[in-house]
């Protein structure tokens, strides 16, 4: 990082220079750098005076860990990415679009003249003179509010902008260490499921665990879990009067916590029914099956009562209830 | 046993042969009463309204039924329809599923040929609570294979008649394809279940009869193609690999695809889309699996035994390799938009805004669960526990269809309706369990001290034996052996517990279907403060006033819901309607209606429209009205037109959707907006006019419209219709010919032509 700091400090007095020079050279000079170019003030001013026969596309971010901007962060290297593979692709510049990206903190002047109160936001400055231009509009904006973080969305945005000149498209680079990751993990489990086979397979092809297993996933998807997945609910939400609210009011809402409770619910009621159903009739000994029965159905009509009175809170005009809830 | 001292003649009649006569008359019995209480739970509508088809969907299955009935079944085919989707036109015949028109002209047909001319709409309107008992049956048959017991077929039966999970797709009116689509799911489960049974060429090829019959009346018919086969496939991989498989699997598979691709809709799918390949890479697996058998039957080497495995996997793998390959090079299209969200669930919101738009395709929330089931839910995992203690192959259907079925209804409101059977079979497998126990009149005799548990196991076993012992086969809680209930309180405890469950069960069922499920949504029905019930009826007058006073091809613009409303009830054309097959021309709609006057009238002339229709519920409180589906116009609109429709532009500052003074200009200024509360203030006094859906205060200066002029207004504002202007007579715009009509002051033109310069002649 500091080497390039550097470079862009001894670039400083090179783009002063620029500012006097012809757009054809300035472009020339901004295109021979590797892009995207890091900007300041004083080159992002001379990259965009007035008299452009190129476009320029600058993204103005806040890197710095101070301003937490979470999106810049995440966005930084797809604008890379975009910014070199056009370059690649468009060697002989016929697109004629530089790219650049002005930091806050080399650019204060910049941000507080557009007033801009966000990051990131993406400008793009057509042609004022040239095949290309559009004095109708210097400039347009792209703002990043709308969840745009990937090069291709950008991709698809420049390519709308700037028609009749060649899209070059982004190239990822290939992982190559991802890729060799994923072979020796694949392979690793392969050897581990072959080495561990005798152990596993009795568990694998046990009936309770597979028994266990369909039950949660049931009480799990009936119990709304999909939709708190899909919708992202709040796990638990404040009644406003400093306690904790464990259902959410309306039919069409939920929080993360109370479908937990219905599905424990539902598991109760579940386990009454196979204890009443399997277990009671092979208990021996008269007393307890008695016991057993009174105990099972005692629970089954509390939690079922329980569940009606939480459906009731859910659904206002619900008329039906049980003892004693 | 009491009752055989009290009668005499009980004997003949409950046991031995004429006993099982009895039984099997009264099971006909009981399902024969089960099916009419299914036939009548779904009459609500009905009775309260009159006989008149639902919603949306169904308007369209009325009007190609009665195309059907009216030409003949060969014009239906090749039926292209001019009056959709203008000025496309769309091939009604090849892209619709046949079979519940099909059905219904059937039995039109039947009804004349005995001489009982019924009118068609009653056929298309109880045609869903006729098939509702048949799916009962279906629902009795299915589980009568699953369970030994006698009575779980009968509560299962019970259970499907009348759960609202059902019901909230069949009622009557409600002339859906999955009006008879979910008793052919059902019966195909049985007719699988019996053929895989019994490995039978009949049974198997009855279900393929039935499949075919599956995916001409419904698109769900994927989820049978690849629940089968995942059967198919578990069993396998549980080694449960037998020739009555092999036989089935095979048998429905070959007839089956080729039933399938008779369907124009469905045509050459199943061997060139990926919903449909894993049924194929079973079929194929099953040859090779069963190549396999035979030969380890010849050549019983152990050396020979490992090669053949090696061999089935590496091919099973390099065909798996093929298709990958076919999909990426596009010889076999990937997965449909619809299915592939039901996998990745934000797919659809970001890629397919039109499938995220409808309300059904909404994740379930959990009362939604328990309103349409009620108790089932929570016998149903029971039952699927049950399933486990003897697992057989069968069973291993039910768990892994309840498995399957609960995760999609949890992603989709809408997939209710398949989870709903596997509900009712699992929830009365396990209360036929209980009632079996516990209503047995005798009593078992009290235990001795003779079982004591022996299960000392071998010491020198190797270590794959230990855990395998270690480890239970068997459930839990089914090791001991079956004793039975003891005391006469325990019995009548828990019978009577059930009873009152049972009970309430019905009452829930008759208080949803009566109160959420019974309403035709063309027609509504509110509350007068004494208590009568007020129709308000102004869907209907709205499109009688299109049918009477409008120009026979007059075209309608209206957001798509409406569409099949206006071609079936209106007769009109429309531009768009719930065949959502052409993103594009919906965009252009919700283009116009997103945009200026002077953006939207070329659109609308471009497009010949001649009325425009808006739903606007303000002044009713009407909430599923146009303003607030707008959203989704703006959103399906900037998919095509990113540059000139913006979301943003629709929300405040703050990120507020508003219709009152802080709306945004591009929201006033949209066709929709102006739509909606033209004229509207004339209802109230100055500045008072509100909204009554979104509770705001409009701005005291209404709309102005320039190039369309008001219509027709329903009587309580639901339904608004607008007549497109001709061109202006005098060449003007309309701006300014509105302008001038009011009495403006017209511009002068000219006056910036530059300095006056002295004509010197």
């Amino acid at each position: 990082m500091r080497v390039l700091q550097l470079v862009a400090a001894a670039l400083l007095p090179l783009t002063a220079l620029a500012a006097k020079k012809s757009p054809e050279e300035r472009f020339n000079e901004a295109h021979a750098k590797p892009q995207p170019i890091k900007l300041d003030d004083r080159s992002y001013d001379a990259l965009t005076k007035a008299p452009r026969d190129y476009s320029v596309a600058v993204l103005l971010t806040a890197m710095d860990a101070r301003f937490g901007c979470q999106l810049c962060h995440e966005f930084q290297p797809e604008w890379e990415l975009l910014a070199r593979s056009w370059t690649k692709g468009d060697k002989g510049a016929e697109s004629r679009l530089a790219f650049g990206t002005l930091d806050f903190l080399d650019g204060k002047a910049t941000f507080q003249s557009m007033q801009l109160q966000t990051a990131p936001v993406m400008l793009l400055f057509h042609p004022t003179q040239g095949p290309h231009a559009r004095p109708d509009k210097p400039m347009e904006r792209l703002d990043f509010n709308t969840g745009i973080n990937k090069a291709d969305t950008v991709h698809q945005w420049l390519s709308r902008q700037l028609p009749d000149r060649p899209h070059p498209p982004v190239v990822r680079p290939i992982q190559y260490v991802k890729i060799a990751m994923t072979t020796t993990a694949v392979l690793g489990v392969i050897t581990f499921l072959t080495v561990a086979a005798p152990y596993i397979l009795p568990i694998i092809q046990n009936r309770n665990l597979w028994a266990a297993i369909s039950l949660i996933a049931v009480l799990l998807f009936t119990s709304g879990h999909m939709f708190n997945h899909i919708r992202k609910v709040p796990y638990v939400a404040g009644d406003g009067k400093g306690g904790v609210s464990y259902f959410a009011g309306g039919f069409q809402n939920q929080f993360g916590l109370e479908t937990q409770i219905v599905a424990a619910l539902y598991g109760v009621l579940a386990f009454a029914t196979i204890s009443l159903a399997l277990k009671v009739p092979r208990m021996a000994d008269p007393r307890s099956q008695s016991v057993a029965v009174l105990v099972w159905g005692g629970v089954l009509l509390v939690t079922y009562s329980f569940l009606l009175s939480v459906f009731r809170v859910k659904n206002g005009g619900y008329p039906f209830w049980l003892p004693p809830f | 046993m009491a009752v055989d001292t009290a009668v005499p003649g009980a004997d003949f009649f409950f046991k031995g042969e004429s006993g099982r006569n009895t039984r099997g008359l009264l099971r006909l019995l009981i399902l024969v009463t089960i099916a009419a209480a299914a036939i009548a739970a779904r009459l609500f509508s009905v009775i309260r309204f009159e006989s008149i088809i639902h919603e949306f969907d169904p308007w369209f299955n009325f009007r190609a039924t009665k195309y059907l009935v009216n030409h003949g079944f060969y014009k239906f085919w090749d039926w292209f329809d001019d009056r959709t989707w203008h000025p496309l036109g769309r091939v009604t015949g090849g892209t619709l599923y046949p079979g519940l028109m099909v059905t219904s002209g059937v039995i039109y047909h039947l009804l004349r040929f005995l001489t009982l001319p019924v009118d068609i709409r009653n056929i298309c309107v109880l045609l869903a609570p006729a098939f509702s008992g048949l799916t009962a049956w279906a629902s009795y048959l299915l589980t009568s294979e699953m369970s030994d017991s006698p009575s779980a077929g009968l509560l299962a039966a019970v259970f499907m008649g009348i759960t609202p999970g059902y019901i909230s797709r069949s009622v009557a009116g409600s002339y859906d394809n999955e009006a008879i689509a979910i008793f052919l799911l059902v019966f195909t489960f049985f007719l699988w279940i019996k053929a895989v049974k019994q490995g039978s060429i009949m049974w198997g090829a009855l279900c393929a009869l039935f499949y075919g019959y599956m995916v001409s009346a419904w698109g769900g018919y994927v989820f049978i193609t690849n629940l089968l086969p995942l059967h198919a496939f578990v069993l396998i991989c549980m080694g449960r690999f037998s020739a009555r498989l092999y036989v089935a699997f095979t048998t429905w598979y070959a007839l089956g695809t080729l039933a399938s691709m008779q369907i124009p809709f469905v045509g050459f799918l199943p061997i060139r889309n990926s919903d449909h390949m894993s049924a194929l890479g079973v079929f194929g697996l099953m040859q090779l699996v069963g190549f396999a058998e035979y030969i380890r039957h010849q050549l019983p080497s152990k050396q020979f035994q490992t090669l053949l495995r090696a061999m089935v996997l590496v091919v099973f793998g390099l065909a798996f390799g093929g298709l990958v390959l076919l999909t990426v090079s596009g010889v076999v299209a990937p997965w449909s938009g619809r299915f592939y969200s039901l996998w990745d669930t934000g797919y659809a919101k970001i890629h397919i805004p039109i499938i995220a738009s409808v309300s059904e395709h909404q994740p379930t929330a959990w009362p939604a669960f328990f309103f349409d089931l009620n108790m089932l839910i929570w016998l149903f995992p029971a039952g699927v526990y049950m399933c486990f203690r003897n697992l057989k192959d069968e069973q291993v259907f039910i768990v892994i269809y309840a498995v399957l079925a609960s995760y999609f209804a949890g992603v989709m409101v809408r997939l209710m309706l398949t989870l709903t059977p596997i509900v009712c079979v699992a929830a009365a497998m396990a209360l036929s369990q209980i009632l079996d126990q516990f209503l047995v009149a005798s009593q078992p005799s009290e235990p001795t001290e003779s079982t004591k548990a022996n299960g000392n196991a071998n010491g020198n076993a190797d270590i794959k034996d230990k855990l395998a012992a270690a480890i239970p086969e068997s459930l839990r809680s089914t090791k001991a052996p079956l004793v039975g209930i003891y005391s006469y309180l325990s019995k009548s405890v828990i019978t009577g517990a059930v009873t009152a469950y049972l009970l309430l069960f019905v009452l829930h069922c008759t208080w949803v279907t009566s109160n959420a499920y019974s309403s035709p949504s063309v027609v509504l029905a509110s509350r007068l403060p004494d208590g009568s019930q007020h129709i308000i009826d102004d869907y209907r007058e709205a499109y009688y006033w299109l049918r009477q006073n409008t120009k026979e091809d007059a075209k309608v613009m209206s957001w798509w819901d409406y569409g099949y409303q206006i071609g079936g009830m209106a007769d009109r054309p429309t531009l768009v309607d719930n065949n959502t097959w052409n993103n594009t021309h919906i965009a252009t709609v919700g283009k116009a209606m997103s945009s200026r006057e002077e953006v939207s009238y070329p659109i609308m002339r471009q497009h010949e429209v001649d009325y425009v229709l808006v739903v606007f519920g303000g002044l009713l409180g009407y909430s599923g009205d146009d303003i607030n589906k707008f959203l989704w116009m703006v959103r399906i609109a900037e998919g095509i037109w990113p540059d000139e429709v913006k979301e943003r532009d629709f929300f405040t500052a703050r990120g507020e959707y508003r219709v009152d003074d802080e709306a945004t200009p591009t929201m006033r200024n949209s066709l929709m907006y102006k739509m909606s509360y033209y004229n509207y203030n004339s209802l109230f006094p100055a500045g008072q006019a509100t909204d009554r859906v979104r509770g705001s205060k409009l701005p005291a200066q209404g709309p102005e419209l320039s190039t369309l002029e008001e219509a027709f207004t329903s009587e309580n504002w639901i339904i608004r219709i607008y007549k497109v202007k001709d061109l202006d007579n005098l060449g003007r715009s309309h701006q300014e010919a509105v302008g001038f009509e009011k009495g403006n002051k017209r511009k002068k033109a000219g006056k910036r032509r530059g300095p006056r310069t002295l004509r010197v002649d």
